[in-house]
């Protein structure tokens, strides 16, 4: 029973930063139809540079957190020209080029991490690192709390942004129709630079706890790629509230699957699940996805 | 890239100069083993082997215009069930063939049937979550080797392979040919790219026709798969189910032409060139992941049709000296 509750909130506090992952990638999609490959060589960067940051500057790495957010917002600002070129145009397909232009960029990404920085595994320690919460029978690892407690403060940030200010508006009826949007005065263009950039930063921010919480290595990020691909499969393409029950799930099953059966079937376990989703409920599970 | 087949061929010409060039070509890749050293033998059966895989690639990714990125694991599939199947199940090489196509094409129709049937961004994403997917369980059981891999019976005959390489690379040109190029089958998958909801308005069972066209795109590169593992005799987890297989069959395609039918020939053509020759500078390096991305990159950016769609944008062919120079000079102003 103590294992299991321990697994259950373990899972549950995962989640909570794959959700920051989850709701930039989905927006992305939604708003530019854009499946961004490199997601998961964001969240690899972001554990590299606070590692460097760390190893050049010290102090603790959650510090940097609001630095590697503008770095990567800018990073994204400055690649999103290029997307926008990749889908639009006179290609007779923009949303393959789209596809095809993220997963070279992610290739190129990973190969330049893996030749710079080689297959050393490396690690930030913070800290919380090594220091618990105890809570009745089960006790919780300070760090996994702080990254909880990050994914919930950022993904509420960012809703109370989409859902409440004039540009968040602009955002959301860019991702209902561009067309229309464009029609009443909506600069999509710079609402996809804004959404691209965004995304980028909360996933580069969410890269240094995943870094801190785990290990830091040039290829960890096809596992965050498959991650975002559940979360937002389960919870519908471009459905934003969908992602926070789909992350939660996906730190649940990711737990469950590690403790009751063995890590090394993780993989196999979401190919499952994502496979029989497509099945029955194509759109979602809350059947709410584009 | 948007050409249909029929216009690409102008009708004014003849076919007989054709034929001979064909006809020519057949012969020299025939005696080419008599005639070169084994290094020589040993590329161009690379290079055979990765002309097969783009083009089978081509099928779903070029004339479909359905991205599967995880078309490496199809190639892993085979290299595995090949191995399996000649070391603890005793079967001869050719079975271990048969049955590593068979299995991939059900597989890939197992996996194109759910989603074929929504947008191109999730048959991309499960596609390539499957390779990855297939990867870890290629690691992790026993029958496989684990991380360790697996060796087969060794069988040091490269003219052999490079004759089964030729004959596999040979079929999956003409099967496309025949059954892409000229028959009611191709025009069936041009109209779902161009236009999805008109091709299904005529008539056209798309979604039948889509899994027709994944699992024959996914045959080849099963037994193309075996051939390697068989050629290779050692195979691990990251030789034959890496990302970098499904990376080199989009570049390799994308370089040449998506959708056309001598795009990926030109594409394996050059990429193994170019990589052949960076490796014999740098050996075995990570820089080769670099380039393959920068090229992905570049390609989509500048020249989405690819190195076929330059050449048929001209009018003319760039080879005549004097349209050369008239486009030259249409670019070119001083």
């Amino acid at each position: 029973m103590e294992l299991f509750l321990q697994t259950l909130i373990d899972g549950a506090l995962i989640g909570g930063l794959i959700i920051v992952v989850g709701v930039g990638f989905s927006l992305c999609f939604g708003v530019m139809h854009i499946v961004d490959f490199a997601v998961g060589e964001w969240v690899m960067l972001g554990a590299y540079t606070a590692y460097w940051l760390v190893r050049y500057l010290g102090q603790d790495p959650m510090i940097y957190l609001p630095l590697i957010f503008a770095l990567f917002f800018a990073a994204g600002w400055l690649i999103y020209p290029l997307i926008y070129r990749a889908v639009s145009g006179r290609r007779h397909h923009p949303a393959l080029m789209g596809l095809v232009f993220t997963f070279g960029l992610s290739t190129l990404a990973k190969g330049g991490a893996l030749s710079a920085w080689g297959y050393h595994v490396r690690s930030v320690s913070t800290w919380l690192s090594g220091q618990s919460v105890s809570l009745g029978v089960t006790t919780l690892p300070a760090l996994r709390l702080a990254g909880f407690v990050f994914g919930v403060l950022t993904t509420v940030l960012f809703m109370i942004f989409l859902y409440g200010t004039r540009l968040g508006v602009s955002i959301r009826a860019t991702a209902q129709d561009r067309e229309t949007a464009a029609l009443l005065g909506v600069d999509v263009r710079r609402v996809g630079a804004l959404v691209y950039a965004t995304y980028a930063g909360l996933t580069g921010m969410t890269g240094v706890l995943i870094g801190a919480l785990f290990s830091i290595h040039a290829a960890m990020g096809a596992k965050y790629v498959i991650f975002a691909f559940f979360v937002v499969v389960l919870a519908g393409m471009g459905y934003v509230p969908g992602v926070i029950v789909a992350g939660l799930l996906l730190g649940l099953i990711q737990s469950f699957v590690g403790v009751y059966i063995s890590g090394r079937y993780t993989l196999f376990a979401l190919f499952l699940l994502m496979y029989v989703s497509l099945l029955v409920a194509p759109r979602g599970i809350l059947r709410r996805g584009l | 890239m948007t050409t249909p087949a029929a216009e690409v061929q102008s009708p004014a010409r003849s076919a007989a100069p054709r034929l001979t060039l064909g006809a020519l070509l057949a012969a020299a890749l025939l005696l080419l083993p008599f005639t070169v050293s084994s290094f020589w033998i040993r590329i161009a059966t690379e290079v055979l082997l990765w002309a097969g895989l783009a083009q089978s690639w081509n099928i779903i990714g070029g004339y479909t215009g359905y991205l599967s990125f995880g078309h490496g694991a199809f190639f892993g599939l085979g290299a595995y069930v090949t191995g399996i199947g000649m070391t603890v199940l005793g079967w001869p090489f050719a079975a271990g063939l048969v049955v590593s196509g068979v299995l991939a094409a059900a597989l890939a129709a197992a996996i194109g049937y759910p989603t074929l049937r929504l947008r191109g961004a999730y048959f991309a994403i499960a596609t390539w979550a499957f390779g990855e997917m297939l990867r870890q369980v290629a690691t992790v059981l026993e029958v496989t080797g684990g991380a360790f891999g697996m060796r087969l019976p060794a069988f040091l005959n490269l003219p052999f392979f490079y004759y089964v390489t030729l004959g596999t690379s040979a079929l999956v040109y003409l099967t496309t040919y025949l059954l892409l190029e000229r028959s009611p089958f191709g025009y069936k998958l041009l109209a779902i790219r161009e236009h999805e909801e008109a091709a299904e308005m005529v008539g056209v069972n798309t979604v039948a026709v889509k899994v027709n066209a994944f699992a024959l795109s996914a045959f080849f590169p099963g037994v193309l798969g075996g051939i390697y593992a068989y050629w290779l005799t050692y195979i691990h987890p990251d030789s034959v189910l890496g990302g970098i297989i499904t990376d080199l069959m989009v570049v390799m395609v994308f370089l040449g032409g998506m959708g056309t039918f001598w795009g990926p020939l030109l594409g394996a053509f050059l990429v193994q060139l170019v990589s052949r020759s960076l490796w014999l500078v740098w050996g075995e390096s990570t820089l080769y992941l670099v380039i393959i991305g920068a090229a992905i990159c570049v390609v989509v950016l500048f020249m989405p049709g690819g190195i076929v769609g330059l050449l048929e944008g001209r009018r003319a062919p760039l080879l005549a000296p004097r349209a050369a120079w008239r486009w030259w000079r249409e670019r070119v102003r001083w």
